[in-house]
């Protein structure tokens, strides 16, 4: 155990400059379109990832779309209970994100291409600090 | 530039890898050197030593010490007084290691320079360590993005590519298990090997499912090792040896850092840029390497990368596999003679210098007979992919002519 690992467990305390600092990204799920090669990219950046062009506007990131791979981890880490459903999401109008879904009853009804939506959960307790965001739930056919 | 036969490699050396408990970074380190340096034939005065990289991933974060720098090979071996750098550089920490201790000699810097990797990953108790080897996995610790790593670790990466790989070019976890048959079959002969024990497609298949549709026989074993390699100015190498075995290519490619920003999920670019650049150095074609140490953490990962390299076309790995073609004792590019890192296990800094020592051994042909690979060019090539979004690879091509 390090010296910071030591100082931590004796006195837990969140690293809140952290959440602080993502507040637009985690909340408004702001990212960035690239003005010249039109690459989404989240969470926000100056520069395209693709294209190194420095030309990029605010775009918020859209909370429907399709799963475009999934897994389902039944040893996922202390604190989730297995399985989880991991997912690479293609939004509806561009842009990707990745997460987890929630309330699935039954794994196996995930395919590649299943619908899903944004929603507000609880995402993780980073040392006694509950800490929120989106996860994907299913999105009911009418 | 090319700096195709400028360097050669006098000599390679590693320690059967394992859950060694008994042995700590620095006895892992001193072992694979000293071996190293006694099998070169003529005999090796370590004072020749100009310079050396050393490999290290983890950084003493799961062996509960802090950082290791350079400076851990210039006390543990004996080599005050010369510079050593340590490269990090995920999954292809290895190979990577190398590709700088050979640019050293190339250019000019330094007659002989020392490339050793170690790695100790099964200190901590299995879930701990694995969370330490997945970055924060454990989820807790956001990072960039407000779910990455969230509950991710290597299993979950690599199935993503696993499932689209299967939607997309029609690969089966049946394909996926024959992978492991293969290589684990080829690792029961290795003497370094950690799992040296022949496996079933059924087998694979009714293992536990880790991440669907990865089953635990699809993983390759989170393991401790230490290998390096010696490499000297070209003209220079049979003052140490009759043998050497030349660097035709060195090159590292570099794509998108993270899962997100990934353009699709059945290739990996890094893997493609960097064999581009190899291949381009080495002035080859994959078809004139007889034998390739393909990185196969998972069992996916190895067909994803075969065909990345070049080897076949995107889509085709699989049914190749089917038909026997990359097997050890079949002549098509036999790839992971030595077991892959699926019989070895993935000590990620010295994974890389393994399978470099493996081509070498392959090369000089001094290696058991069941596990020698029939030689046509002389050409052999290893490659690691990684990085938490598998984002990073380098490759190595070395030959018997310069």
């Amino acid at each position: 155990m390090t010296m910071w690992e030591r100082e931590r467990m004796q006195s837990p305390r969140p690293a809140s400059p952290l959440y602080w600092r993502l507040a637009p990204t985690v909340y408004h799920l702001l990212g960035s379109k690239c003005s010249d090669c039109g690459q989404i990219t989240y969470p926000q950046t100056k520069i395209c990832h693709k294209c190194g062009s420095f030309n990029q506007k605010d775009y918020q990131l859209p909370k429907t779309g399709k799963v475009h791979t999934f897994c389902i981890n039944w040893t996922p880490p202390p604190g989730l209970e297995p399985p989880t459903v991991n997912v690479i999401v293609d939004l509806d109008g561009g842009g990707r994100y990745v997460g987890l879904l929630t309330e699935v009853a039954n794994p196996d009804e995930v395919k590649i291409g299943t619908k899903v939506q944004m929603v507000f959960r609880r995402v993780v307790n980073d040392s006694g600090l509950d800490f929120y965001g989106y996860k994907f739930r299913l999105v009911e056919e009418a | 530039m090319s700096i195709r036969g400028k360097v050669a490699i006098i000599g390679v050396g590693l320690i059967p890898f394992g859950e060694l408990f008994h042995k700590g970074l620095e006895n892992m380190i001193q072992e694979a050197y000293m071996k190293c340096v006694k099998s070169i034939d003529k005999g090796f005065d370590p004072k020749d030593i100009k310079a050396a990289w050393f490999g290290q991933w983890s950084g003493g974060g799961m062996i509960g010490q802090g950082s290791r720098e350079g400076t851990t090979l210039a006390s543990v071996l004996g080599l005050r007084g010369i510079p050593i750098s340590r490269l990090e550089n995920g999954c292809p920490t290895g190979n990577d290691v190398f590709r700088n201790a050979v640019l050293g000699v190339a250019s000019g810097a330094y007659d002989v320079v020392l490339a050793l990797g170690a790695e100790k990953m099964r200190d901590k108790p299995g879930v701990e360590s694995l969370i330490a080897a997945g970055g924060a996995a454990g989820g807790g610790i956001l990072g960039l993005h407000p779910s990455w790593m969230l509950g991710m670790g290597g299993p979950v990466l690599q199935a993503l590519y696993a499932t689209r790989q299967m939607h997309q070019l029609g690969c089966t976890m049946e394909d996926y298990a024959r992978v492991a048959v293969k290589n684990h079959h080829n690792g029961v002969a290795c003497p370094y090997a950690e799992y040296r024990f022949e496996v079933t497609v059924e087998r694979v298949l009714n293992s536990p499912v880790i991440c669907w549709p990865l089953h635990l026989l699809d993983c390759c074993p989170q393991t401790d090792g230490a290998a390096c390699a010696i490499v000297c100015r070209a003209d220079l190498a049979k003052k140490y040896t009759d043998k050497p075995i030349y660097v035709l290519g060195t090159a590292t490619g570099n794509d998108f850092k993270d899962m997100w920003d990934k353009e699709n999920f059945i290739e990996m670019p890094a893997t493609k840029f960097a064999a581009r650049d190899a291949f381009a150095m080495a002035g080859i074609k994959p078809d004139d390497v007889d034998l390739a140490e393909v990185h196969d953490c998972f069992t996916n990962t190895e067909l994803m990368n075969v065909e990345d390299i070049g080897f076949c076309k995107k889509g085709e790995a699989h049914k190749l596999l089917k038909e026997g073609y990359w097997a050890r004792e079949d002549g098509h590019t036999p790839i992971n003679a030595s077991g892959g890192l699926k019989s070895h296990g993935h000590p990620i800094a010295a994974t890389g210098l393994a399978q470099i020592a493996e081509n070498f051994w392959q090369l000089r042909q001094d290696i058991e007979p069941v596990r020698q690979v029939k030689l046509k060019k002389g050409i052999a090539l290893s490659h690691n992919v990684g990085g938490n979004g598998f984002g990073a690879s380098s490759i190595n091509i070395i030959g018997r002519e310069p």
